[in-house]
Formats: structure tokens, C-alpha cells, sequence
């Protein structure tokens, strides 16, 4: 049996060069120290999203957009067999899946891993955040239930806020003056074609990017010495480790789909009220109670304009970090990044929690 | 019906146990495996000559002390204050019946407690032999409270026949032993000590964590290998345990869990069910996540992997614990005892005279027919329901007119044999009136408002703009 299975692995080898990849991998290093622990979640990230990728494409087989969502996702949720269970498990890895790349974020902000040479390792990453968060919103609607509907006819309002093509844009977007069957539509080909198709090359190229550059080390451990380093090889034993944490992930993500799966409300009706307590996903709450406050303190159009300029500017002073914090040296820039980091980290959960209460 | 009840918004009173019990659970377990972990280790270190495990030990029976010594002991008075306040009726019936075991629980408690100071207090100033045979008395005194408690527990699921052939007669003491080793008392047993031996093991990890690899490879190697190696006897046994449970357990539990498992693919099946396969699931991704993390990398095995290890320990008890005590409805004590604390045998008499009539806390008297529905939802649903949270009364109810609801507090209260309620909730008792009050209580609770106010005032505050996906 050994033989069979030797003599195949060399037939492999000659064509695709096996052994060259495993040598590559072990001689292929992380670092051990004492705040290891945050490399697991870019890894934790990937999982989620395959397991986006697998869930969604069954999905995809009983899923019928347009008119009939509605009747499709009762279909898939309550008569076909497993359909609860992956239809759960697609909206929980979801949530997870954006858990995880902030967690990933910020720890990839505080060990200043954006730093020289990985900039372009940044800026893909905040991008992949911001594209999985569209694939959050484009994907709410698609059930069409009455929560979704209103939800997303409220969220469409932004764009009226943009001065001249905003109201323009919108109906772009919508397919028409309304939420409606040719809004599912469009949600439906930018969730399963137009974000795939731009997600997964970034993707590709950020993978890659780590690959060139391996794990940055956090300022503590690069005041070390080489000597004073420690490493352990990623074949087999970082792997074996990624692959346990995803098993872990795979638990928790068990574990909240069977005990609670995700329900379907009724069907959207746009004749009725909307319904109490409408409010956006938790990942878009902090936006949502910037703009309110702003919304409060300046009344009218100007609070509204006001809000979306600080947070675009918040936005892209994050997203530039790497050309203003690009020194290795702990001075004061750096310090003053670090802070710029709590900060941001401080004022999402702060104003995340806010909104929830004030709802 | 002789005491207050008691009304904890949104979680229920259940949730008030469950919480305390499952984080009480998790120390508990350890207090009785860890026992046995530190005196096997210590004399494993003794014999061979490592005399560097004695100082990792000494620091793993400091954190010992405190977790079980202080955590340990106020969540176990906690557990007392909680079922003492969500269900007397029921902790009363305990308290009556093993007065004696209670006893002889807290003979042992004080003894263990005494030597898991006496343990860490003398590393060092009593010789090594002495040492291990405090060690010993400890692992002895705490493997006993596990001895007791479990007939306490095991019973409440299996009282056995011999004790409910008594039962109500002022006879119960008399099959004391019957009751305490009741039908499922050894699978029970088991598979706690199984639990026990791989809590040791998933604690001991934290501790071996934070061993410096860098400095003292080989302590940690070896500390890290032999701890992991604790969770092994579960792995293999535990399944097994848990089929001879299974066998024990009564057939119309047995049947609840096979039409779980029916009626997976449509997403219809049983919570037990559910809490099962994440019990199945996370054991064997503990086993698994420790060979990676502990047993292959001993040495980069960091407190944040001995923390996942401890989550998913958390998640199995938690579920394990849930298990147990749902495979018991509609009994707080199985066939005795509802889970809302009316004796099977007392049904009769209260549907003939009345529930209200023998709630001494209630108001009597008085037409409010809503009043009286209330106190009639209060005593008999609340110990499972909330009015709006957990197994919210409002949720359950919604699609019901009240024809609908009074169809369903008719059926509950005929309870005929073939009634499908008959798996999980309790034989509703009252009088007609009663029972009718109930209904226009529920049917209140779940009507539509009057008017769209609210609705009109929700559109009103929501913001003109609002970001992104809602």
C-alpha cells in the first residue's frame, strides 16, 4: 500500500513538482513570541470565506431572485433537507467572517504591519474589509423579508445625501424610484458575480503579499536580536496549528447555527408600516450613530453632509497610515499612530454601544 | 404552592441557574479532577526525579485554591440562592428527602476545602511523603462530594420506583439508598469522572502555557505532554458512557432524542438534540485542537490556545449541563415532581379546588379575571417562559387567535396520553375558570396594539439617512 501510494505521490511529483512546494513550505518560517496568537486570525478570515464560498453556492441551487426570493428562501429554510442548516451557517460565518477581519485589522495596526514593505498588504486588506461589507449588504436583502426591505430602503437614503447624482444614484442602484424585485436583481449579481469577481483577485494578491513578505513581528520582538528570535516551521507545525484554530472557528460557527438558527420574518410588504427598531447590521451601527450625532448637532442637510465628510476623512486617514507612520524607528510618529489605533478601536465600540442603547 | 414566585424578566429564572450552575459546573468538575491531577503529578515527580515540576505545580495549586477555593464555593452557595428562589417547591422536596446526604456533602466540602489549603500552604515546610498524603486526602474528600452529589442529581432525572412508591407518604427516608443509587446513578457517575479527568487536563494547560519553552524546553515538553495526555480516557470512553446513559435513561426521553435525530434535515428537531450534537462535536475537536496545539508544538503552546482549549471545555459542559436538565422536562423531578413545581399526585385536588386556592402568595378574591390569568402564568409557565425573552410567551403565541390559545391550554390541561405536550411541558391544573383567565391573560399578551402609534412614531425617528446595509 505504502508503495502504491510512494510510487504515486513521484508520478505527482515529476509533473506538478510536489517536492519543491513541501521544501518551500518547511523551510518557510513564523515567528513564536509571545503575541502569536493574532496570526491566527488572517487565517481565520480565509476560512470564513471559503466556508461563504461553499454555503453560498449551495445556496445558489435553490435560490430563485426577483419576485419569487421570498418563496424561495422559505423553500430553502423550511422544506428542503439541510437548507436551515446551510442557509444558518451562511449568515453566521458572515458575521464571523467580518469579526474576524477586524480583529485581524487592528492587529495588524497595532504590530505595525503595514509598515515598509507590506503597504500594499494593507491597503488590500482594509479593501477586502470594506468589499466584505458590501457582500454583508447586497446579501441582506436578498431574502426579501419585511426586515430586509425596510432595512435596506432606509440604507438606500444615503445616497441622496451626495449632492446632485445622489438621488440619481440611487435609483442606479435600485433599479427604479423603489425598493423592489429588480433591486433583488441587481443585489443578486453584484453578491454572486461582480463582488466575487473583484474579491477574490485582491484576495489572491493579498495572500500572495504575505507569502513574499512573511509575518511582520510586533516593535517588541524586532528590538531583539536575530539570536534572541525564535521561529518555528509553518510546514507542518504553524499549519497543523492554523488548520486546529480553524477547527475551533468551525465549532463556534456550529454551535450558534444549530442552537440559533437564523430566522426568515415575513414577507416584505411595502403597504405596511415599517417595522419597530429598524437599524443596520453591527458592523455598520458606529457610522449609523456618527451620522446621527452629527445629524443632531447641525440640523438638516449640513449635519447630514457634515457627518459623511469626517467619516470619509477618518476613513482615509486609516486606509493611509502606511504612508505617514513608515518609519521603523519608536518615535513620536509612531506613538502618535498608536494612539490614532485606540483611538478608532475606542470610538467604534463606544459609538457601536451607543447606538444599541439609543434605539 | 407555599412560596412567592419569582419573576426575572427577559432570561427567565432557569437562565439565573443555568448561568451560575454551568460556570460552577466548569470549576466543580476540576475541583475533583485536579485533585487527583496534582497529587498524580507530584508523586510522577517525586519518583522520577523531576524536581522542577514541583515548582509549576506549586504555582497550578495556587490557581487551584483560588478558582475552586473562592469561585468554586460562592457559585455553589449561588446555586442554592438560585434554586431556592426559581424553584422551592422543588429544592424543598430535595432538602427533605437527603437531609442525610446533605450532610455528609458538607462533612466532605469541609474537608476539602481544609486540605486544598493545607495542599498549597506546605509545599516546601512538611516533608515530600506528607505532602502527597495530604494531596491524597484531598483528591479522596472532594471525589466523595462528586459521589454524593451525583445520587442527588441522577435521582432528580431517575427517582426509580421504589422511591415514588413512597413518595408523598411520609415514608421517603425509608428507601433513602434506593433513591440516592437510582437507575441512572453509575452511567452518571462516569461519565462525570470522565468529564472530571479531562477538565484536570484542560486547566492544567493554562498553567504549562505559561511554562518560558525558551528557557526549560524540556519541563514544558514533558509538563504540556503528560497534562494533554488527561484528556485521552474521555476521548475513548466518554461515547461509550454516554450509550449505557442513554440506556438508562426513560423511554419516552429516549424517544425524544430519536425523533431528533428524525427530523434533522427539516431544521424541526428537538433542542436536546441540538445540545447533543454540540456536546459530540465539541469533545472531538477538543481532542483534536489539543493534539495540534499542546502534544505536536509543546513548546510555542501559548495561554491564548490554552484559552481556546478552555472555551470549547466551556461550550461542552455548558451544553452537556443543558442536556441533562432539558432530557428531564416535563419533571423537576422525574414523575413526582413538574418542572413548574406541582406535584403529579396534587393535580386532581387543584383542578377540583382551585390553583389559585392553594397559591398562598396570590391574592384571592376579586373579578379581574386578567389578574388572576397572570397569577395563574406566574405559577405555572414562568419557570419556563418570559413574557417577551427567552421561550418568550409572545413569540410562541403570536400566530394564535384565542381560540387557538384556549385549544392549546385545553390540551395541555386534558393531557391525554397521546398528547405530543406530554414530552415537555407539564399537566396544566386549575379550574375551568382558571384555565379560561389564563387564556384571556395570554391572548392580552399577545394581541396587536390598538392603534399603529407606535409604528408611526418608529417611522418618524428613524434618521433621514442611515450608512450602508441595514
Amino acid at each position: 500500500m505504502k508503495s502504491i501510494l510512494l510510487s504515486f505521490y513521484s508520478w505527482a511529483d515529476e509533473r506538478l513538482g510536489l517536492e519543491e512546494m513541501v521544501q518551500f513550505a518547511k523551510h518557510k518560517t513564523v515567528p513564536v513570541h509571545s503575541q502569536a496568537f493574532w496570526y491566527y486570525w488572517g487565517g481565520l478570515s480565509l476560512f470564513f470565506f471559503l466556508i461563504q464560498f461553499a454555503t453560498g453556492v449551495l445556496l445558489l441551487l435553490y435560490y430563485r431572485p426577483g419576485p419569487d426570493a421570498y418563496d424561495s428562501v422559505r423553500q430553502i429554510t423550511y422544506d428542503t433537507n439541510f437548507g436551515w442548516l446551510v442557509r444558518s451557517v451562511h449568515s453566521w460565518a458572515a458575521n464571523l467572517m467580518i469579526v474576524a477581519i477586524f480583529v485581524h485589522m487592528f492587529s495588524v495596526f497595532f504590530m505595525k504591519a503595514y509598515r515598509k514593505p507590506r503597504e500594499f498588504g494593507w491597503w488590500s486588506g482594509v479593501a477586502l474589509l470594506g468589499m466584505a461589507m458590501v457582500f454583508g449588504f447586497s446579501g441582506y436583502l436578498l431574502p426579501m423579508d419585511d426586515l430586509a426591505y425596510f432595512a435596506t430602503k432606509v440604507g438606500m437614503e444615503i445616497f441622496s445625501v451626495v449632492p446632485m447624482i445622489g438621488p440619481k444614484l440611487a435609483d442606479l442602484v435600485r433599479g427604479g424610484p423603489d425598493v423592489s424585485e429588480y433591486t433583488v436583481h441587481r443585489f443578486f449579481a453584484l453578491h454572486v458575480v461582480v463582488l466575487p469577481a473583484v474579491f477574490l483577485p485582491i484576495l489572491g494578491f493579498h495572500l500572495w503579499l504575505v507569502q513574499r513578505h512573511g509575518n511582520a513581528v510586533p516593535p517588541s520582538e524586532e528590538a531583539k536580536s536575530e539570536a534572541q528570535r525564535r521561529s518555528e516551521s509553518f510546514f507542518p507545525n504553524f499549519m497543523m496549528k492554523d488548520f486546529a484554530m480553524w477547527l475551533v472557528a468551525f465549532n463556534v460557527l456550529s454551535v450558534l447555527a444549530f442552537m440559533f438558527p437564523w430566522d426568515l420574518g415575513p414577507q416584505a410588504d411595502p403597504l405596511k408600516p415599517a417595522p419597530l427598531g429598524i437599524h443596520p447590521e453591527w458592523y455598520f451601527m458606529s457610522q449609523f450613530q456618527v451620522l446621527k450625532i452629527f445629524g443632531d448637532l447641525f440640523p438638516g442637510k449640513l449635519g447630514e453632509i457634515l457627518g459623511i465628510v469626517v467619516f470619509t476623512a477618518g476613513l482615509l486617514l486609516w486606509f493611509l497610515i502606511p504612508l505617514y507612520d513608515n518609519t521603523q524607528e519608536a518615535g513620536r510618529r509612531a506613538k502618535r499612530a498608536t494612539y490614532f489605533g485606540l483611538f478608532t478601536l475606542m470610538a467604534l465600540i463606544v459609538t457601536t454601544i451607543w447606538a444599541y442603547l439609543v434605539l | 404552592m407555599n412560596y412567592p414566585f419569582w419573576d426575572v424578566p427577559h432570561i427567565g429564572s432557569g437562565w439565573v441557574i443555568g448561568i451560575i450552575a454551568i460556570f460552577h459546573m466548569m470549576i466543580a468538575l476540576f475541583a475533583v479532577g485536579g485533585g487527583f491531577y496534582l497529587v498524580l503529578a507530584e508523586r510522577k515527580a517525586l519518583r522520577e526525579g523531576h524536581r522542577d515540576w514541583l515548582e509549576v505545580l506549586r504555582g497550578h495549586s495556587k490557581f487551584f485554591l483560588i478558582l475552586t477555593g473562592v469561585f468554586g464555593t460562592v457559585s455553589g452557595v449561588g446555586i442554592w440562592f438560585a434554586i431556592g428562589l426559581a424553584n422551592p417547591e422543588g429544592t424543598s422536596a430535595l432538602i427533605h428527602n437527603f437531609v442525610f446526604g446533605w450532610a455528609m456533602e458538607w462533612v466532605f466540602f469541609i474537608v476539602e476545602l481544609t486540605t486544598a489549603a493545607v495542599y498549597y500552604y506546605t509545599w516546601g515546610r512538611v516533608s515530600d511523603e506528607l505532602h502527597v498524603k495530604v494531596g491524597w486526602l484531598y483528591a479522596a474528600a472532594s471525589f466523595f462530594t462528586l459521589v454524593i452529589i451525583n445520587g442527588i442529581l441522577s435521582f432528580m432525572l431517575t427517582p426509580g420506583d421504589a422511591w415514588l412508591a413512597v413518595a408523598g407518604t411520609g415514608q421517603e427516608a425509608s428507601r433513602f439508598w434506593q433513591a440516592f443509587f437510582n437507575p441512572t446513578y453509575w452511567p452518571n457517575l462516569i461519565i462525570r469522572c470522565l468529564i472530571c479527568a479531562s477538565l484536570a487536563g484542560v486547566w492544567a494547560l493554562v498553567t504549562c502555557s505559561r511554562i518560558d519553552g525558551g528557557k526549560t524546553p524540556e519541563l514544558k515538553t514533558t509538563m504540556v505532554r503528560w497534562s494533554a495526555k488527561w484528556l485521552l480516557p474521555t476521548f475513548v470512553l466518554l461515547p461509550l458512557a454516554f450509550v449505557w446513559y442513554l440506556w438508562t435513561v426513560p423511554e419516552s426521553q429516549r424517544a425524544l432524542l430519536q425523533l431528533g435525530i428524525s427530523t434533522i434535515g427539516m431544521g424541526m428537531f428537538t433542542q436536546v438534540t441540538r445540545m447533543l450534537l454540540v456536546v459530540g462535536l465539541t469533545s472531538g475537536v477538543i481532542v483534536v485542537v489539543t493534539y495540534a496545539f499542546a502534544w505536536r508544538s509543546p513548546l510555542e503552546f501559548n495561554s491564548g490556545q490554552a484559552l481556546a482549549v478552555v472555551l470549547l471545555a466551556l461550550i461542552a459542559t455548558a451544553s452537556g449541563e443543558y442536556t441533562r436538565e432539558t432530557l428531564r422536562k416535563p419533571y423537576v423531578i422525574g414523575r413526582y415532581m413538574f418542572s413548574n413545581g406541582v406535584r403529579v399526585a396534587s393535580v386532581d385536588k387543584l383542578n377540583a379546588e382551585g390553583y389559585l386556592m392553594h397559591s398562598v402568595w396570590t391574592r384571592r378574591g376579586g373579578d379581574d379575571k386578567l389578574a388572576k390569568g397572570e397569577a395563574m402564568f406566574r405559577g405555572q409557565c414562568m419557570a419556563c417562559h418570559t413574557v417577551n425573552g427567552y421561550r418568550s410567551m409572545k413569540r410562541l403565541l403570536a400566530d394564535r387567535n384565542r381560540e387557538a390559545i384556549n385549544n392549546l391550554l385545553t390540551l395541555l390541561h386534558d393531557y391525554k396520553p397521546d398528547s405530543p405536550y406530554r414530552a415537555f411541558m407539564p399537566h396544566l391544573a386549575g379550574t375551568k375558570e382558571e384555565i379560561e383567565a389564563l387564556g384571556d391573560y395570554l391572548a392580552a399578551l399577545t394581541a396587536a396594539p390598538a392603534s399603529n402609534e407606535k409604528t408611526k412614531v418608529a417611522e418618524k425617528q428613524a434618521p433621514v439617512i442611515s450608512p450602508g446595509k441595514l
